[in-house]
């Protein structure tokens, strides 16, 4: 019999028993193995739990799980609530008496031309192929030869072909306030910038490389880079839900990708630290305990549903959304209830990936009706936290007890009233509170032990594929691997392991033919306004095709063979004419290639919200710019939010925007206004938008009128003589010095205004004015 | 230079905002057709509406619950389906309604009353039957790649009459599924998105002023207006700056006009008891209601009202609480009937088109019997149309027996923008954009004016 084929008994059981054990069995004797037992392998089932074997197959009425179902049994009887009818019986006592067939895993596409098969044709497809080798080669060769960017041997071909003139190099002044914004998303302070035009008159080569070295080692450079990555993970402080219960930990992971990019990471390990960080060897304890705060990046997946084990399914689809387009360029999702429409993924290889995620244990943040947290992992350990918050544990158990019978009796009296003198909804609504307060205070006693919002490994099994996404309708089991078009590797058989490692390995591996090709491309997308493939989070058949495809995989080979370092690429990219042009339109040009497909010359690009946001407390004076640490939440076990009640939090920070508080369900309508993601969907590329919303938001908000105010009193310390202070402002609020004849129109403005407004109310307009005018929002 | 365009400068400079120096240059610039986007342009044709009105009911509104009666269907409720678990029958009672005698379910007896003047559709269809494809797949004609709004092209095809707002706006309390994209402009210049209005009391945020004086404000505004025009000097050419210069413009607009717009308290009684306001509620559909029609009535082209948001207790997804549809129904059933006869009164129904529709209906089947709710169903789901150029008190098209499946008379998204944009005098084959290479419609490919509907 080929492998993937059932047998009547396996059919038998995939579609009328194992149902069956799903609905009445499991909520007991699955993870929880009441009584010693689980029912989710022949083999858990043979061996039995403290009351001996469950079946012995083909003997149906000598099998302890039959007599217990059909009330046969002296003392058991199951399931407690309500017993199987008898036809339910009979599909036990058919099943046990022909043998008990337990199918074993299989992926059942892997075998044959079968319907889920994955045919040449989308095999042939060119994202799905390996790097050309004569880039790869032009990579390697890359590495010790300084004479002409790689980068524009390419386009230089491009714009030949195409009669294309390319512009010159942008004014320095320019070029520095593009890299500086692009590689720390700040402002450049004007000696900065004098210095640097200083320099590149004299040696423009030198210049710029120092200039880049300076910028990529920056401690704020992670801190915009690290912002790109967020976007893509959809990071927020929140756990989402309609209670939107705070993570006072979810701050770690965020500071971990900053460091990440700081500490330029190779971005392989950068992969297999947020998908199996826990797993990883480690030099010591700290690097140990990082690489389990990387996994934070999986655990942003719960978010969905009111309770731990509820919307399992939902959990585990998010994680494989998010990790397909992230690190792959790839909707898994779509293969969730069939094979996917447009790609070569079948479902088959969604519930793959499936089972490495259901055998991993996601904390739970608190949600309506299971406000307590679980499985937040400790830095000492489970078994030293165990014994060290005993004592404390046995006490807040008992009030919690307390707590939520005290809570049951107050909802009560939405249904029925209870009468009894003296004690009413207030009433019970104060013995609610008390509680509460009973427990905060416990709270402020419980030794603060390092906790992670992270995960860790569960009970290792295969996943069944669930059919039409039904996770009550299960089909065959699979066994755990990668998506076959990648590779299709698989754990082995039987894996003690969830596969996590494994599966981090796969999608790092250099020899996968996206992993390499989508960061590229992500980098080039945020250096360019534009990737190489500009949907840059779908490299499948309906995303778009490569501009440059040979460019592209030169990229991906030189991350590759310069150890993955995504600031070598930088260093590569920002040194490239093509980077470095001038912005101005050229009709000719236009005429050719509107869309600056081919980089004729630079993009112009609209500040984004966080650009915006820290552009101006830079400005003031205002930007602290120290890194943020924890949110100042209350004590987690002090959380009890309710859809009605949603946990809201505002911190007021004059830290960086990165490092503001995100919630998922409510939105900052500053970062809202100016097109930053919502939180809740990865986003490759954010599409700046102009509005007249924005434009009332520099009109009349109370932030631009306080730091315009702030500013201008900045301005006027800095000079007290009126003759430099248009020089002043056009240095720190555009990046250049004023033209003659800007300098004399600028005054001739602050006189017509102080005529009516007086002196110093003129100079707040002006830089009111600057700060709305398209110069400082856009970067050429 | 449109009257209505002259008008609202004067309205600037007679109010402060502008320097007569900043007037002229504007004037002049108006004498240039490519400067003004929002600018009224002509129609392909004689137009039978003048603006829209969409009311969408986030979450899929369920068709055999609501405008779909299925007796069949409910005769069989609980009994085994062939292949497909159960039926299920609806728990509201359908009664006619009108002199034509449509009907409507309990759920929705003030639109009931209205069926003489509204065209009900059953055989709509829709791309997908996820919420994200089918919420950007009804605004937009794509259920997979962004692009424009609906709102966004009838802004682009006809402008704004009254250039103190944009053409396109949106009350909507939440975030629907696939949030700002429902009424984003993609590839259309960005002056084309919808504007989002927040109910509540601010409900364009920042729309009043924070300066002292105008006189401060238009000090301020003029400065602008010399660093953008020497900004710009090298810069010819790229549409995001005269954009984001036109943007200032609208929201010196915006701030004159929108506290007015909004300001709800100058309707009379009658009024506010048609729609059920409470007016210091702004907070519900009714609200939402009659602010439209005093957005429609200031010129707006394309008011969008979006009911619910993508949290599940506050739209119209009910895999497991269909019960909440009372609530939900009671919520927009009489404001929207009242909107309509508001528009009658005032003479506006006959040049306003009203549109109700959702992303997709919901199943006729559950998996076991006694489940209170029922999954997605984009192959067939009910939505309507009333006003300008509608033939009122007819069914278009059907559902088979148990509403599972098309009948007669399909109804895709594509033929749903077609013709709307055909009563806005707009011919879907000619509303184009270049954009990379290529001539793009909201109606792709597809799209065929449903002349049935039309009186």
């Amino acid at each position: 019999m080929p492998l993937g084929w059932a047998t009547d008994q396996e059919e038998f059981f995939e579609s009328r028993v194992r149902p069956l054990l799903i609905r009445k069995c499991y909520e007991c004797h699955r993870r929880k193995a009441e009584g010693g037992l689980r029912l989710d392998s022949l083999k858990a089932i043979l061996m039995g739990g403290a009351s001996g074997p469950a079946i012995i197959p083909g003997k149906p009425e000598q099998s302890l799980l039959w007599q217990v179902i059909s009330q046969q049994h002296a003392e058991i009887a199951m399931p407690p609530a309500e017993p199987l009818k008898a036809g339910e019986v009979r599909v036990f006592t058919k099943w046990i008496a022909e043998g008990a067939a337990w199918p074993q895993a299989i992926r059942s596409s892997r075998a044959g031309p079968d319907p889920h098969g994955i045919t040449d044709d989308e095999r042939r497809f060119w994202s799905f192929q390996s790097l050309r080798p004569t880039e790869i080669n032009k990579a390697k060769a890359s590495l010790d030869d300084s004479a002409r960017n790689p980068i524009d041997t390419f386009l230089t071909q491009a714009h030949q072909e195409r009669g294309l003139i390319a512009n010159g190099p942008a004014a320095p002044p320019a070029l520095i306030r593009r890299m500086t914004y692009d590689l720390t998303g700040l402002p450049v302070a004007p000696n900065e910038s004098a210095e640097f035009t200083a320099h590149a008159l004299k040696d423009r080569k030198q210049a710029i490389d120092d200039l880049v070295t300076r910028l990529l080692s920056s401690p704020h450079y992670g801190e915009r880079w690290g912002q790109h990555w967020l976007d893509l993970v959809r990071y927020a402080d929140t756990a989402g839900d309609a209670a939107d219960f705070p993570i006072p930990e979810a701050y770690k992971y965020r500071n971990y990708v900053i460091s990440a990019f700081n500490d330029d990471k190779p971005y392989d390990q950068f992969i297999r630290e947020q998908i199996a960080g826990d797993l990883l060897p480690a030099n010591d304890d700290d690097q140990g305990w990082q690489q389990t705060i990387a996994t934070g990046y999986l655990t942003i997946s719960r978010r969905i549903g009111v309770s731990p084990q509820n919307q399992l399914h939902i959990t585990i689809e998010d994680t494989l959304n998010n990790l397909g387009k992230t690190f792959l360029g790839l909707s898994i999702g779509c293969a969730r209830c069939h094979d996917h429409k447009f790609d070569p993924i079948p479902t088959a290889d969604y519930y793959a990936l499936y089972g490495i995620f259901s055998s991993t244990i996601y904390p739970h943040a608190g949600a309506e009706h299971k406000p307590y947290r679980q499985d937040f992992v400790y830095r000492v350990g489970d078994r030293e936290a165990n014994e060290t918050l005993a004592v404390f544990r046995n006490e807040l158990n008992k009030l919690r007890k307390q707590e939520r019978a005290a809570f049951e009796r107050y909802r009560a009296f939405q249904t029925e009233p209870i009468k009894i003198p003296g004690y009413n909804r207030d009433t019970a609504w104060q013995e609610v509170l008390e509680l509460r307060s009973q427990i905060a205070v416990l709270a402020e006693t419980f030794p603060p032990l390092e906790t992670a919002y992270a995960v860790r490994e569960g009970d290792a099994g295969n996943a069944a594929i669930h059919q039409q996404g039904n996770p009550k309708a299960l089909g065959p089991m699979v066994q755990r691997g990668f998506l076959q078009v990648l590779g299709g590797q698989t754990l082995e058989n039987p894996s003690e392991q969830s596969g996590r490692l494994q599966l981090a390995d796969w999608i790092a591996d250099a020899d996968n033919p996206l992993t390499a090709r989508v960061i590229a491309n992500r980098v080039w997308h945020h250096h360019f306004g534009r990737g190489i493939v500009s949907s840059t989070s779908d490299f499948g058949v309906r995303g778009k095709e490569p501009s440059h495809p040979e460019l592209l995989d030169f990229l991906a080979a030189y991350l590759i063979h310069n150890d993955w370092s995504i600031k070598k690429l930088h260093r590569l990219i920002l040194t490239s004419d093509a980077y470095q042009r001038a912005s101005q339109h050229v009709a000719g040009n236009a005429e050719i290639d509107p869309d600056n497909i081919h980089l004729w010359r630079a993009n112009r690009r609209r500040l984004d919200a966080e650009q915006l946001r820290d552009s101006v407390l830079a400005i003031s004076g205002k930007l602290d710019l120290s890194p943020a640490q924890a949110h100042p939440l209350p004590h987690y076990l002090t959380y009890y939010f309710r859809q009605h009640e949603p946990y809201v939090g505002d911190f007021e920070s004059d830290q960086r925007t990165i490092y503001l508080f995100r919630q998922r369900i409510r939105k900052n309508i500053f970062l809202d206004t100016f097109d930053a993601p919502d939180g809740n969907l990865h986003v490759g590329v954010r599409r700046p938008t102009t509005t007249s919303l924005q434009s009332l938001y520099f009109m009349n908000s109370a932030f631009i009128l306080d730091e315009a105010n702030r500013i201008t009193s900045r301005m006027l310390d800095a000079n007290p003589d009126a003759s430099t202070r248009v020089a002043w402002c056009y240095q720190t609020l555009f990046g250049r010095q004023p033209e003659a004849s800007e300098t004399e129109q600028t005054q001739q403005l602050i006189a017509t205004a102080s005529t009516t407004s007086g002196e110093h109310t003129a100079w707040s307009s002006l830089i009111r004015a600057m700060l709305f005018s398209n110069e400082f929002l856009f970067v050429d | 230079m449109t009257i209505h365009r002259r008008r609202f400068l004067r309205s600037l400079a007679g109010s402060g905002l502008l320097l007569p120096g900043m007037l002229s240059e504007l004037m002049a610039n108006e004498a240039l057709p490519d400067t003004d986007p929002l600018a009224p342009k002509p129609t392909h044709f004689a137009a039978k509406a003048k603006r829209v009105i969409f009311l969408f009911m986030t979450g899929g509104v369920s068709h055999v619950d609501t405008f779909d009666p299925k007796p069949v269907l409910n005769s069989r409720h609980d009994q085994k389906h062939r292949d497909r678990n159960f039926y299920k029958g609806s728990g509201w009672k359908f009664r006619p309604y009108g002199k034509c005698g449509t009907e409507v379910s309990d759920l929705f007896p003030h639109i009931g009353s209205q069926v003489d003047d509204i065209c009900m559709i059953r055989s709509m269809t829709n791309l997908n039957g996820d919420h994200f494809g089918a919420t950007i797949g009804v605004h937009t004609g794509s259920a997979t790649f962004n692009r424009p709004s609906m709102g966004s092209w009838i802004s682009y095809g006809l402008g704004t009459e009254n250039a103190n707002l944009p053409a396109f706006m949106v009350i909507s309390a939440g975030l629907p599924y696939a949030g700002g994209q429902v009424w984003g402009s993609d590839f259309l210049p960005a002056v084309h998105q919808g504007t989002r209005v927040i109910p509540g009391n601010e409900p364009i945020a920042n729309m009043h002023r924070r300066l002292e004086t105008a006189e401060l404000q238009r000090t301020e505004l003029d400065m602008l207006s010399y660093f953008n025009q020497q900004h710009l000097k090298d810069r010819a050419g790229d549409s995001q700056l005269s954009s984001r210069i036109k943007s200032f413009e609208t929201a010196a607009g915006m701030q004159l006009e929108a506290p007015e717009l909004f300001d709800v308290r100058q309707e009379s009684q009658t009024t506010l008891d048609l729609y059920g306001l409470d007016p210091d509620d702004t907070s519900s559909f009714a609200w939402q209601c009659l602010v439209g029609r005093r957005m429609v009535e200031r010129g707006v082209r394309f008011v969008e009202l979006i009911d619910g948001d993508s949290g599940v207790d506050r739209n119209w997804d009910a895999h497991a609480e269909l019960t909440k549809y009372d609530r939900l129904a009671r919520n927009v059933d009489r404001p929207i009937a009242g909107l309509l006869q508001d528009l009658k009164l005032r003479g506006m129904f006959d040049d306003t088109l009203v549109v109700f529709t959702t992303e997709f209906g919901r199943s006729p089947f559950v998996a076991s019997p006694g489940t209170d709710g029922r999954g997605h169903h984009s192959r067939v789901y009910s939505t309507w149309l009333a006003g300008a150029g509608i033939r009122g008190g007819i069914v278009h098209g059907s559902s088979d027996d148990l509403g599972d499946n098309l009948g007669d008379d399909e109804v895709n998204v594509h033929d749903l923008q077609a013709t709307i944009l055909h009563l806005l005098g707009m011919d879907h084959e000619r509303l184009t954009y270049r954009h990379a290479g290529r001539d793009f419609r909201l109606t792709d490919v597809h799209g065929k004016v449903v002349h049935k509907l039309l009186a």
